[in-house]
């Protein structure tokens, strides 16, 4: 990206801070997300990717430090949280698609209870997302009768009927078989080619060097190391992001 | 993994040759019995014994049913009084008009919901062999005269016939399944008019000696036009079906099978005896002015922008319903519908911002809210107005009916408490979940006669004055109260079987805790507990019985009491258990029957 035009901050972190019971999981994270900007998110296991990211569509809550998407502050007001949730979609590691309910229901299911869109315009909407993600076929199907990509990308679709402004990846594909994971991240780069905002936590390092705007090693709850594809995989500066690298790569 | 992809290739492939089986050869019994029943000495000694007692069993039980000496009779010339006790004959009527409207209910809904199951010629030979094999049974074991057995012999014959025809020459043959049903029906109704029963009857209190010829005028021609009426909706649904939206005729649907209940008992059976002078001054201007004020209110709350003073003004609605009931604790009354009416637009007014936004959607709140209205006016007048129905006692129903209005009842109103109580012993809420837990733990720790008799007891001196319960009222709703702490329990086991993702998966799109409860939450729920929700439903019907002990005229008591006591049939009691015991069978196995059927249409869209 240029990054001469100036954007907007979409979510901004100063000094979050978590903890689960004694154990801290989050220790002090300042972190601005632009608009149309794609961050990754990066770092071993129990490094507290997740709990970040959580944290922002207040799936966790944070203790400490403050955090705000497009300029409202997260705070225990109900109905900011909502208002934050329905601006923020959110693709889980599990699908979590609803199944008792046909695909189609599955994606309509929050524009038309939340959103009060009219049932015609938007089951129109969730077609149109399903030719997007390639499926428009599965339409009537239950989520059980698909393969875990076509899932995946069903959640996917699910979370855009919301027209978020951001949209939150927790580990896409780490669920689904190697033969799947293509169609997967085809999907999200398509995503990040329109201008979605996006966070990112994945293990997946070509879709990393290849899409990422920047790049944030995690390790501990803390940010050990950001900045561009080019400089994190070819000059790292700190030492425990050399090790991490040297055990992926 | 090309491989990989090979082997699954392959294995699709294997799948779709599967779809067609090579024919085998149909095993004929003996081979069968070669397989399963002597497969081995062992085997084959275990078959013997055990036939050999079955057939003492059966032998010993066929002979007492047919037995001579066995008083049929008592059954026979009972059965108004079995299934409705003392109805006046003269208001017989009110008894058809009410099951034929659960008749055309039965019609539509096979229509609407397009009951379209099918069953091969094969399923049905093995059917009739299956009566067949039941007849020979009968005609073997029992005492029967040589002509009775002639004849059920040639039965048998021709049902072993249709059975072999239908597995040998047309076993691909597909038949609708809810034809087989009517058929079955229609031979069971048809025999009334051409199979010499008999006719039992009592004619001013005595009992008449059984004549010949088919079973009364009374009997069959009621249970032709039922059937006929069933029949006929059926048809109606079919024709009107692709005219308007599936949403709103099942939506319709459901709702008539809700009110079912209420308006057969409070309306057609109880006929109430309206004061129009009265209806005109009163009910229908206190419907009238909340149907207008009400809409008024509810269309300004449910504007889109309407925010903080919305709630505001729905959570003083609550307050002041609430103080009109405890006013009315006091003494100081004002009439009961008003008080309803108020509390039901305060609970709706708090619902408003959930409907705010579209017009149309607002406009479907606002006759929502005024056919709700009208529907809880209607029937509460009717509750409110005595019943002219002449009976023996403060009940116009007994026998078999009342154990179905109390069973049914009791189900209507016991799940929608046990939800509640479900809901709060597992909410996040701490008061919900103390007095919720508490109310499960006390009610199951005692009794359900220790309820019923309590209830019958106590109640009435709770009540406020002027207002009393009939026992058969109280029974309903202790039992209910009972039933709904069970209840609670096996939905709870349902909402423990849901996993975190999908509440997270809610909340990340938004929903609120009331969507995600009952869109997301509930319905998976309640599908994982269909078994023991079933069996408590089959729990409910069989232990009305004990509304026996607290005097009532259930079905078990006039049975077992009232004709065996009669003088005409005296030392029938045997009889009397056993038919009794039949038709509590019948029902609920039909019930657990229905629930497998259900839990296959369940389980297909989730697998
Ligand atoms: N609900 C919880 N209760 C207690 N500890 C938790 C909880 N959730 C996470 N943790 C802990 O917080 C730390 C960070 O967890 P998190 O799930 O954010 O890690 P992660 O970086 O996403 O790891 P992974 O790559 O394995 O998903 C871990 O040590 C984990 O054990
Ligand atoms: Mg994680």
């Amino acid at each position: 990206m240029t990054g001469l035009e100036s954007r907007a901050d979409m979510i901004v972190c100063q000094g979050v801070k978590k903890w689960f019971g004694d154990f801290q999981a989050l220790r002090g994270i300042d972190m601005t997300v632009e608009e149309r900007e794609v961050v990754v998110v990066l770092g071993p296991s129990g490094s507290g990717k997740s709990t970040l990211i959580r944290c922002i569509n207040r799936l966790e809550v944070h203790q400490e430090g403050r955090i705000f998407v497009d300029g409202i502050e997260l705070t225990n007001d109900l109905r900011n949280i909502e208002k934050i949730r329905s601006e923020v979609g959110m693709v889980f590691q599990q699908f979590n698609l609803f199944p008792h309910l046909t695909i189609m229901d599955n994606i309509t299911l929050a524009p038309i209870w939340v959103r009060k869109k009219p049932r015609a315009e938007a089951e129109a909407l969730a077609m149109e997302l399903l030719e997007r993600v390639g499926i428009p076929e599965q339409v009537d199907k239950y989520p059980g009768q698909l393969s875990g990509g076509q899932q995946q990308r069903v959640a996917i679709a699910r979370a855009l009927a919301m027209e978020p402004r951001v949209m939150l990846f927790d580990e896409p594909t780490s669920a689904l078989d190697p033969e799947m994971i293509k169609e997967v991240l085809d999907v999200m780069k398509e995503l990040a080619r329109t201008g979605m905002t996006m966070i990112v936590v994945t293990h997946e390092m070509g879709f990393a060097r290849e899409v990422a705007d920047r790049i944030i090693f995690m390790e501990s709850g803390e940010i050990v190391e950001e900045g561009t594809p080019e400089h994190f995989f070819t000059n790292p500066t700190e030492d425990r992001t050399k090790l991490f690298l040297s055990q992926i790569l | 993994m090309d491989e990989k992809r090979e082997q699954l290739d392959w294995v699709a492939a294997a799948e779709v040759e599967g779809e067609k089986p090579p024919e085998v050869p149909p095993h004929g019994p003996v081979v069968w019995a070669r397989e399963n029943l002597f497969s081995s000495v062992g085997s084959g000694i275990l078959t013997v014994a055990g036939l050999i007692v079955a057939l003492g069993f059966f032998k010993g039980m066929l002979g007492y049913i047919f037995g001579a000496d066995r008083k049929w009779d008592a059954v026979a010339t009972n059965l108004r009084l079995y299934f409705t006790q003392a109805y006046p004959e003269d208001q017989y009527v009110r008894v058809w008009v009410a099951v034929g409207v659960a008749m055309a209910l039965a019609g539509l809904s096979a229509a609407i919901w397009r009951a379209n199951g099918r069953i091969t010629g094969y399923k049905l030979g093995g059917g009739s062999f299956g009566l067949a094999g039941g007849l020979l049974t009968l005609l073997l074991l029992s005492p029967f005269s040589w002509r009775a057995r002639l004849i059920y012999l040639l039965v048998a014959l021709v049902f072993i016939g249709i059975g072999q025809y239908l597995r040998s020459v047309r076993p691909k043959l597909e038949v609708p399944a809810l034809g087989v049903i009517v058929g079955t029906l229609a031979v069971l109704v048809g025999s009334l008019w051409v199979v010499p029963y008999g006719k039992h009857t009592f004619v001013d209190g005595q009992v008449q000696p059984p004549r010949p010829g088919t079973v009364a005028m009374t009997t069959k021609l009621p249970w032709t036009v039922m059937l006929l009426v069933m029949i006929v909706a059926y048809f109606v649904g079919k024709a009107v079906r692709d005219k308007v939206s599936p949403g709103l005729a099942k939506g319709l649907l459901s709702a008539g099978w809700m009110l079912l209940l209420p308006i057969d008992y409070f309306v057609i059976l109880r006929d109430p005896a309206l004061d129009y002078g009265q209806v005109f001054r009163v009910d229908v201007p206190i419907f009238l002015a909340f149907a207008v004020a009400g809409s008024a209110i509810l269309w300004w709350l449910s504007s889109p922008h309407r925010g903080e003073i919305g709630r505001v003004v729905a959570g003083a609605m609550v307050i002041g319903a609430g103080v009109f009931w405890l006013a009315a604790a006091f003494g100081l009354s004002v009439r009961q519908i008003v008080r309803i009416d108020l509390v039901m637009l305060a609970v709706v007014a708090l619902a408003a911002p959930t409907f705010a936004g579209e017009k149309a959607i607002r406009r479907k709140f606002i006759i929502g809210w005024v056919v709700i209205l009208a529907l809880v006016n209607y029937l509460a007048m009717m509750v409110n107005t005595p019943s002219t129905v002449d009976v023996p006692g403060s009940f116009p129903l007994g026998g078999f009916s009342l154990t179905l209005l109390v069973a049914s009842a009791t189900l209507m109103m016991s799940f929608p408490i046990g939800l509640i109580l479900a809901l709060g012993r597992t909410s996040k809420m701490p008061i919900f979940r103390l007095l919720s837990t508490t109310y499960i733990e006390v009610i199951r720790g005692v009794p359900l006669i220790t309820i019923l008799i309590f209830f019958k007891i106590i109640l009435n001196l709770f009540l406020p004055d002027g207002m009393v319960l009939g026992n058969e009222m109280a029974a309903i709703l202790g039992y209910s109260l009972f039933s709904a702490a069970y209840l609670a329990e096996n939905v709870r086991g349902g909402l423990q079987s849901i996993r975190k993702g999908q509440y997270e998966a809610a909340a990340a799109l938004g929903m609120s805790t009331p969507q995600t409860t009952s869109f997301i939450v509930l319905p998976q729920a309640l599908r994982a507990v269909v078994p023991p929700l079933v069996s408590g439903v089959i729990a409910t019907f069989k232990e009305t019985s004990l509304l026996f002990i607290i005097g009532l005229f259930d079905f078990l008591r006039i049975g077992y009491v009232v004709v065996g006591g009669q003088t005409a049939f005296v030392g029938s009691q045997r009889e009397n258990l056993l038919f009794v015991a039949f038709i509590y069978w019948i029902i609920t196995f039909s019930i657990s029957r229905s629930s497998v059927q259900l839990e296959k249409k369940l389980g297909l869209g989730e697998r």
